[in-house]
C-alpha cells in the first residue's frame, strides 16, 4: 500500500478548516516545519483513519476533535495493487466511513464495509504485524498510554526501548505471551510434575490418592457387606433346618420306628430257627431219595450193560478168528521165500569166487610184462645219462663264455684303432731311390722301401750305406697315455685265460662247445621220455612189482559167462527177499489184530463178571427190581412233603439282615439329628455374633457412602485430568505458536535488521531473550550492553531501524506498507543522522517513508520528496 | 371412608458418600425428618395409617441409631399406625433388622413380614406382599389372588417392585403384574420401589420417595393421601409435598448471542436455593466471552445452592474474529488461539480431542483478560 495523498478538516488546531498533504511519492518524503505547523496533527489524524472505527469515540478520536468541537474528517488517498482509492472517516456528528475507487469517483463501501476494507489494507493477513511501520517519538501508535505518561521526558526513552520491544511483541506476543505461558505453567505446575505425574502434595495428588484410599476402603468393605450377606443367609438356613429338626412330634416318631424295628427283628429271630429245623430234615430226606434213586439207576444200567457186553463180546471173538487165519497164510508165504533166497545165494557165492580167481590171474600177467618193459626203459636211460655225462665233462672243457670271446674281439678292434692312429701321428720317412740304384738305405736295421712310408719313434737311425748313418729325432715328446699297451696287455690276459692263441681259436672253440651243448640237449630229452619221473622213481616202480603178482596161474573158466551165473543167482535171492517182506506186514497186522482180539475180550469178560455181581443171581433180579422201585416211590413222596414244609417257613420268615440295618439306621438318623441340632445351634450362635457386630457397624451403609465417594473421587480426578489436559494443550499451542512467530518473523526480521545496523554502526549485533523474544543485550566492539542502557539516540535508531526491517520484510512478502516516522529522531547527532538518511534512502527503494519532523536544519541533508502543506475544502 | 397415606422408599439411613462437607448429614437428616412430616400430613389430613410400601431403610443393617430413632419417632405419634413393608433393599433376608424390628417396635408399628392378611382397621384389611429376598426373581404379589376376605372389607394391597421393565435398582425379573389390583379385587394396591409418584391405574399408585435421593424425578419428594369411601369405591388419591430437598437436573440451551448469565440466572429456581441441588446441563452455542462469563456466574451462583454443578461439555464454543482479537490482534498468541480454534473445529478429531482444544482456547482467553 502506498498513501498518495492525506487531506483533514477541522483536526486539532485546523478548527473549521482542511489542510492537505497532496503528492505523497514513492520513496522517501520529507514534511519539515517547525512546531506547531500540523505535522503531528496530520500523524494523528491519518492513524485515526487507519486505526479507528468511524463509530469511535477513543481517546485517540476525541483528540482530534478541535477545542471548539465539531467533526473532524480525514481523507486519504492510496494505492494498491489492485487500484487506487479515496478512504474517508467521519468522526461523530454524521459519522461516516466511505471508501471510494479515486478514478471513477465509484463508491466501493461504505461503514461497516469499508471499516473491513481498511482493516483488510492494514492488517495485510492475519497474524501480520499491524500498526507497527508508525513510528511517533518511538511509540507505536497503537498502545494506549496516558498523556501524562507521554509528556513525561524520563518515559520517552522507556517507550523508545518499549517500541522497539512492541514491534517483536506485536509479532511473538511478547510479554504477554511470556506472562500467559508463566500463568498456565503455574497452574500446571500446581497439579503435575514436569513429567506430567501428579504432583506430590498437590490437589491432583490429593484428589488421586483419595481416590485410591477410597477404592481400598469400598473393596474392604464390600468383602465385609458381602460376609455379612453371607452369614445372613447362612443363618437364615440354619434357622430353618433347626426348626425343621426340633418339630417335637419328629423325635417321638423316631423313637417309635426304632422299637417297632426292634419287635420286628425278634420276630424274624424266632422264625428263623423254626427254618433251620425245616432245612435240616429236609436235607436228610433229599440225601436218602437221592440214595435211592442211585442204587435204581445203577441196576436199570447193568441190565442194559449186560446186553451190550454180550454183544460186543461176540464181536471181538469174530475179529480174533479172522486175524488168527490171516497170520497162518501170511508165515507160509514167507518161510518159501526164504528157502529159495538161501538157495540162490549160495549158488552167487560160488560163482563170485570163481571170478576172484580168474581175476588174479589176469593181474599177474599183465605185471610180468610191465616188469620186462621197465626194466628195457632203465637201460636206457642209464645210457642216455652216461652220454650225458661224458658230453658235460668234454663241454667244462671247451666252454668259453659268450662275452669273452666278443669283448676279445672289441678290444682287437680297439688296438687297430689306436694303432693306426698313432702310427699316423708319427713321423715318417720315405725314399724315392734314383733309378739305377743298388743298396737301399734301412732305418733301425729295416730296409726301407721305395716309395713307403716309415714311421719311428722318437728317434731312428737310417742307415745310407755308402754314405753314412743318419739320425732322425722327432723331438716329440714321449706319448704319456699308455693306453694302446694296456689293451694289448688286455687282450694278452684274456687270451690266455681263455687257452687260446687268438680270436679265431676261440671262435673254433666256440663252435665245439655249442655242439657238445646240442648231443647233452638230446640226450636229456631221450631221459626225459623214458623216465619222466627220474630215474628213482623207475626203479622204485620196478622194485614195486611183487614176484608173486607176477606168478602166473592157469584157469580155463571162462569168466564171462561165470559172471552172467552170479548175475542171475543175485536177481533171484533179491527176488525171493522181496517176496518175504511183502508179506510180512500183513502178517504183523494180523498179530497186531490178535492181541487187540485178545486184550477186548479180557476187559468184556472182567466187565461182564462186574456187572453180573451187580444183578445178582439171574434168578432174583426180578424181584430185585421191584422192590427198588417202591422204596423210592415211598422217598420221593417224604422229600417232597420236607419241601413243602421247609418253603412255607422260609417265606415266612423276613430278612433279619435287612432288619437289623434298617434298625440301624433309624437308631443313626436319631443320634445324627441330634447331633446336627447341636451343630446347628453352635454355628447360629457362632453367625448371630458376626451378624450383630457387623450390623451394629452398620457396614452397607458405610459400603455404599464409600462408593459414592469413591465415584465423586473418580469424577474429581477425571476433572483434574482434564485440567491437565487443557493446561498442556495450551502449553503446547503456545510454545509453537511462538517458536513458529520466532520462525516466521523474527528470524527474518533479524535478517533484515543487520545489513541496516551495519549501516550505523560497526560491529553490531543484538540478541533476543529467548523466553520473552525481547531484544536483551546490544554486542558491540565485543561487549556486551543491556538494552535498557542504551543511550536515547541509539535506542531511537534501533527503532526506526527495526521498523525499516519489518517494512522490508512485508514489501518482500507483497505486502508493502508506508513507513510513517513522527518526529522520529531527536535525539540522534548530526553524523548519525546522516546514516539514519542514508539508511532511509536505501530502504525506500521499494518502499513508501513518510517523516513528519521540526528539525528542518537537520532534515534539509535528507534530501526526497519535500511534501507542503495547502489548504483543503472538503465540500 | 378409610384413609391413609401412602408412601415408600425413606432410604433411612442413606449416606450420601458423594457429596462432601455437611450436605451429606443435611441430606440424612432430611431422610429422618421426612417421618414426622408424614404423621403431621396424616394429622392434618385425618388419615389414620401411613403404609410405608418398602426400602424404609437403605441397607440391611442400618446403623442402630437409624432404625432405633426411626422407631422413635413413629412411636411419638401413637394414634397412627405405620406398616413397615421389607423391599428389596431392607428384605426379610435382613434377619437381624427384623428381629431387632420385632423387639423394638412400639405397639402402634405393624410390621408386614408375612403375606396374610393383617386387620389395619375395622373393616379394612392389609395384604402384603414382603421381599423375601433382594431378588425374589417372582411376583410377590400372586397369593393376592388366592386370598379371601369377609364381604364387605375394603381390600388393601402393599407391595414393593417393578411392574414393567423399570426399576429404581435395574433388576427386573421379578414383575409384578400392574393388573394385580384387578385380579386380587384390590380396592388399593401401594407400591414401593419407584422414587417418583406415578399413577399405575386408577387403583394402583408407586407414592415416590417422599424425600428425593438423586437427580432422576426433577420433582420434589411426595406422599399419597389415599381416601376409600368403601369396598369397591375408587379411591380417591391426593398427592402431598413432603421433601425439603429439591434435586434438579437442567438444560440450559445457549444461542449464539444470548446472555448466559441472564438464562442461568430465569433458569434456576430462586426460592429455598439452600435446599437445592441442582445440576445444569449446558448445550448450545456461547462465544468465548459468554462462556467465561457463564462460567464465572456458575462460580457464584454456587454458594447459593446446597450443591451446584454446570457441566458445559456439550457447550460448543463459537469463536469469531473479535472474540480472537481480545486474545489478540495478531502475532503469536493470536497463532495459538488460531490453531486452539481450528483444532476445535476439526471433524477428524475425537471429540476428546477438540473438548481439550476449546477449553485451552476458552482458558486462553480468561488468561488473556488477566494480562491485557
Amino acid at each position: 500500500m502506498r498513501i498518495l495523498a492525506l487531506r483533514l478538516f477541522n483536526v486539532k488546531r485546523f478548527a473549521g478548516r482542511g489542510v492537505a498533504i497532496e503528492n505523497i511519492g514513492e520513496g522517501v518524503n520529507v514534511l519539515c516545519k517547525p512546531n506547531e505547523f500540523g505535522k503531528s496533527t496530520s500523524f494523528e489524524a491519518l492513524h485515526a483513519l487507519f486505526f479507528q472505527p468511524h463509530t469511535s469515540t477513543a481517546g485517540e478520536v476525541r483528540n482530534l476533535r478541535p477545542y471548539s468541537g465539531g467533526t473532524p474528517v480525514v481523507q486519504a488517498d492510496i494505492s494498491t495493487e489492485a487500484g487506487q482509492y479515496r478512504i474517508t472517516k467521519q468522526f461523530y456528528t454524521g459519522k461516516s466511513a466511505r471508501v471510494e475507487d479515486l478514478v471513477s469517483g465509484r463508491l466501493i463501501a461504505q461503514a461497516d464495509e469499508a471499516e473491513n476494507f481498511i482493516s483488510d489494507l492494514v492488517q495485510g493477513g492475519a497474524g501480520g504485524p499491524a500498526g507497527l511501520l508508525w513510528v511517533r517519538q518511538g511509540i507505536t501508535g497503537i498502545e494506549k498510554r496516558s498523556k501524562a505518561e507521554e509528556d513525561n521526558e524520563k518515559q520517552v526513552r522507556a517507550s523508545l526501548l518499549e517500541s522497539v520491544q512492541g514491534e517483536v511483541e506485536a509479532v511473538t506476543g511478547g510479554r504477554r505471551i511470556a506472562e500467559i505461558m508463566n500463568k498456565t505453567s503455574i497452574s500446571l505446575d500446581a497439579l503435575v510434575t514436569p513429567t506430567g505425574r501428579p504432583k506430590s502434595g498437590g490437589r491432583y495428588a490429593i484428589a488421586c490418592d483419595e481416590r485410591d484410599r477410597l477404592a481400598v476402603a469400598e473393596r474392604a468393605l464390600e468383602a465385609d457387606v458381602q460376609q455379612l450377606r453371607a452369614a445372613l443367609d447362612e443363618r437364615a438356613t440354619a434357622m430353618r433346618q433347626l426348626t425343621e429338626l426340633q418339630k417335637p412330634d419328629e423325635k417321638a416318631k423316631r423313637v417309635a420306628d426304632i422299637t417297632i424295628a426292634q419287635s420286628a427283628i425278634e420276630t424274624a429271630r424266632q422264625l428263623a430257627d423254626r427254618l433251620k429245623a425245616a432245612e435240616a430234615e429236609l436235607a436228610l430226606a433229599r440225601e436218602r431219595h437221592q440214595a435211592a434213586h442211585s442204587e435204581n439207576e445203577r441196576f436199570q444200567d447193568a441190565v442194559v450193560e449186560v446186553k451190550s457186553l454180550e454183544a460186543l463180546t461176540h464181536k471181538a471173538n469174530l475179529k480174533r478168528d479172522d486175524a488168527v487165519a490171516k497170520r497162518q497164510d501170511t508165515t507160509a508165504t514167507i518161510d518159501a521165500a526164504r528157502m529159495e533166497a538161501e538157495a540162490a545165494e549160495k549158488e552167487a557165492s560160488e560163482a563170485r569166487q570163481l571170478l576172484a580167481r580168474l581175476d588174479a590171474a589176469e593181474k599177474a600177467r599183465t605185471a610180468a610184462d610191465r616188469l620186462v618193459e621197465l626194466q628195457r626203459r632203465l637201460q636206457n636211460a642209464e645210457t642216455a645219462r652216461e652220454t650225458i655225462e661224458a658230453a658235460e665233462a668234454e663241454l667244462a672243457q671247451v666252454k668259453i663264455p659268450a662275452d669273452a670271446i666278443d669283448e676279445l674281439q672289441d678290444l682287437d678292434v680297439e688296438i687297430v684303432q689306436l694303432r693306426t692312429l698313432r702310427d699316423s701321428a708319427r713321423p715318417t720317412v720315405s725314399i724315392r731311390y734314383e733309378p739305377g740304384h743298388t743298396g737301399s738305405v734301412s732305418m733301425n736295421g729295416a730296409p726301407l722301401i721305395d716309395g713307403q712310408e716309415h714311421g719311428y719313434d722318437g728317434h731312428a737311425t737310417l742307415v745310407a750305406p755308402g754314405i753314412g748313418t743318419i739320425a732322425l729325432r722327432s723331438n716329440q715328446p714321449e706319448r704319456s697315455d699308455d693306453q694302446l699297451e694296456q689293451l694289448v696287455a688286455k687282450r694278452d690276459a684274456l687270451l690266455s685265460a681263455m687257452g687260446v692263441a687268438d680270436l679265431a681259436a676261440a671262435r673254433a672253440r666256440q663252435v665245439e662247445a655249442q655242439k657238445l651243448e646240442a648231443q647233452i640237449n638230446e640226450a636229456k630229452a631221450v631221459l626225459r621220455v623214458l623216465a619222466p619221473e627220474g630215474m628213482p622213481a623207475l626203479r622204485s616202480e620196478i622194485a614195486a612189482i611183487t614176484p608173486d603178482e607176477a606168478e602166473e596161474i592157469e584157469l580155463k573158466a571162462d569168466p564171462v559167462a561165470t559172471r552172467q551165473v552170479l548175475e542171475d543167482a543175485e536177481h533171484r535171492r533179491q527176488q525171493a527177499n522181496q517176496k518175504a517182506r511183502d508179506a510180512e506186514p500183513v502178517r504183523e497186522r494180523a498179530e497186531g489184530a490178535f492181541v487187540g482180539a485178545q486184550t477186548e475180550l479180557a476187559t468184556l469178560a472182567a466187565r461182564m463178571q462186574q456187572t453180573a455181581a451187580l444183578l445178582g443171581p439171574a434168578d432174583l433180579q426180578e424181584t430185585k427190581e421191584t422192590e427198588l422201585q417202591d422204596r423210592l416211590a415211598k422217598l420221593s413222596e417224604d422229600l417232597e412233603q420236607a419241601e413243602a414244609q421247609a418253603e412255607a417257613l422260609r417265606a415266612k420268615t423276613p430278612d433279619l439282615e435287612s432288619l437289623r440295618a434298617a434298625h440301624k439306621r433309624l437308631v443313626s438318623v436319631d443320634q445324627g439329628i441330634d447331633a446336627n441340632i447341636g451343630q446347628l445351634r453352635e454355628t447360629i450362635a457362632g453367625l448371630n455374633a458376626q451378624i450383630k457386630a457387623r450390623s451394629d457397624d452398620a457396614v452397607e451403609e458405610q459400603w455404599s457412602e464409600t462408593k459414592d465417594a469413591l465415584e465423586a473421587a473418580q469424577m474429581r480426578v477425571a476433572g483434574f485430568e482434564a485440567e491437565v489436559a487443557t493446561l498442556q494443550r495450551l502449553a503446547t499451542a503456545l510454545d509453537s505458536a511462538r517458536s513458529d512467530a520466532r520462525d516466521l518473523y523474527l528470524k527474518p526480521v533479524m535478517a533484515e535488521l543487520k545489513p541496516l545496523l551495519r549501516l550505523l554502526f560497526d560491529d553490531v549485533a543484538i540478541t533476543f531473550d529467548d523466553k520473552t523474544l525481547l531484544p536483551q543485550t546490544i554486542l558491540r566492539n565485543g561487549q556486551q550492553e543491556d538494552v535498557d542502557r542504551l543511550s536515547g539516540g541509539m535506542r531511537e535508531q534501533l527503532s526506526v531501524l527495526t521498523r525499516l526491517a519489518f517494512a522490508r520484510l512485508l514489501a518482500r512478502d507483497g505486502r508493502a506498507a508506508p513507513v510513517i516516522l513522527d518526529d522520529a529522531l531527536v535525539y540522534s547527532d548530526d553524523d548519525r543522522i546522516e546514516k539514519m538518511f542514508d539508511a532511509l534512502h536505501r530502504q525506500a527503494n521499494d518502499q513508501q517513508i513518510i517523516i513528519f519532523s521540526c528539525r528542518q536544519r537537520a532534515f534539509q541533508q535528507l534530501g526526497g520528496n519535500i511534501l507542503q502543506l495547502s489548504d483543503w475544502d472538503p465540500t | 371412608m378409610f384413609r391413609f397415606i401412602h408412601s415408600a422408599d425413606l432410604h433411612l439411613g442413606k449416606r450420601f458418600g458423594s457429596f462432601s462437607g455437611d450436605l451429606p448429614g443435611r441430606l440424612r437428616e432430611a431422610r429422618h425428618n421426612v417421618l414426622a412430616r408424614l404423621a403431621d400430613d396424616a394429622h392434618s389430613h385425618g388419615a389414620s395409617a401411613i403404609l410405608l410400601a418398602g426400602d424404609t431403610f437403605d441397607t440391611e443393617t442400618p446403623a442402630p441409631d437409624v432404625r432405633r430413632q426411626a422407631l422413635a419417632e413413629m412411636a411419638q405419634h401413637k394414634d397412627i399406625r405405620w406398616v413397615i413393608l421389607p423391599g428389596n433393599h431392607d428384605s426379610l433376608q435382613a434377619a437381624q433388622l427384623w428381629s431387632n424390628l420385632r423387639n423394638e417396635a412400639p405397639d402402634n408399628v405393624v410390621l408386614a413380614v408375612d403375606p396374610s392378611p393383617i386387620a389395619l382397621a375395622e373393616g379394612v384389611a392389609l395384604l402384603p406382599a414382603p421381599c423375601t429376598t433382594r431378588r425374589p426373581g417372582r411376583d410377590l404379589t400372586e397369593w393376592m389372588d388366592a386370598c379371601a376376605t369377609a364381604d364387605g372389607m375394603i381390600r388393601i394391597g402393599l407391595a414393593h417392585g417393578a411392574i414393567t421393565e423399570f426399576s429404581e435398582d435395574k433388576v427386573a425379573s421379578d414383575v409384578i403384574t400392574p393388573d394385580r389390583a384387578v385380579k386380587a379385587g384390590l380396592d388399593y394396591l401401594a407400591l414401593g420401589d419407584w422414587h417418583g409418584a406415578i399413577e399405575v391405574n386408577p387403583r394402583t399408585y408407586y407414592s415416590g420417595s417422599p424425600e428425593q435421593d438423586r437427580f432422576k424425578h426433577d420433582r420434589p419428594g411426595e406422599a399419597l393421601l389415599v381416601s376409600i369411601a368403601g369396598p369397591s369405591a375408587s379411591p380417591q388419591v391426593d398427592r402431598l409435598r413432603t421433601g425439603t430437598f429439591v434435586w434438579q437436573s437442567l438444560d440450559l440451551h445457549l444461542l449464539d448471542g444470548e446472555d448466559p448469565v441472564q438464562a442461568l440466572a430465569q433458569l434456576l429456581p430462586s426460592a429455598d436455593r439452600r435446599h437445592s441441588l441442582a445440576r445444569v446441563q449446558v448445550s448450545g452455542n456461547a462465544r468465548l466471552a459468554a462462556r467465561t462469563a457463564l462460567a464465572h456466574a456458575a462460580a457464584d451462583m454456587a454458594h447459593d445452592f446446597a450443591w451446584f454443578e454446570l457441566e458445559d461439555s456439550e457447550l460448543v464454543t463459537v469463536c469469531e474474529v473479535d472474540d480472537l482479537d481480545q486474545i489478540d490482534k495478531g502475532g503469536a498468541l493470536r497463532q495459538a488461539a488460531d490453531a486452539l480454534l481450528a483444532e476445535g473445529r476439526d471433524d477428524r478429531r475425537s471429540e476428546q480431542d477438540r473438548g481439550v482444544a476449546n477449553a485451552a482456547l476458552a482458558r486462553l482467553y480468561a488468561f488473556a483478560q488477566q494480562v491485557s
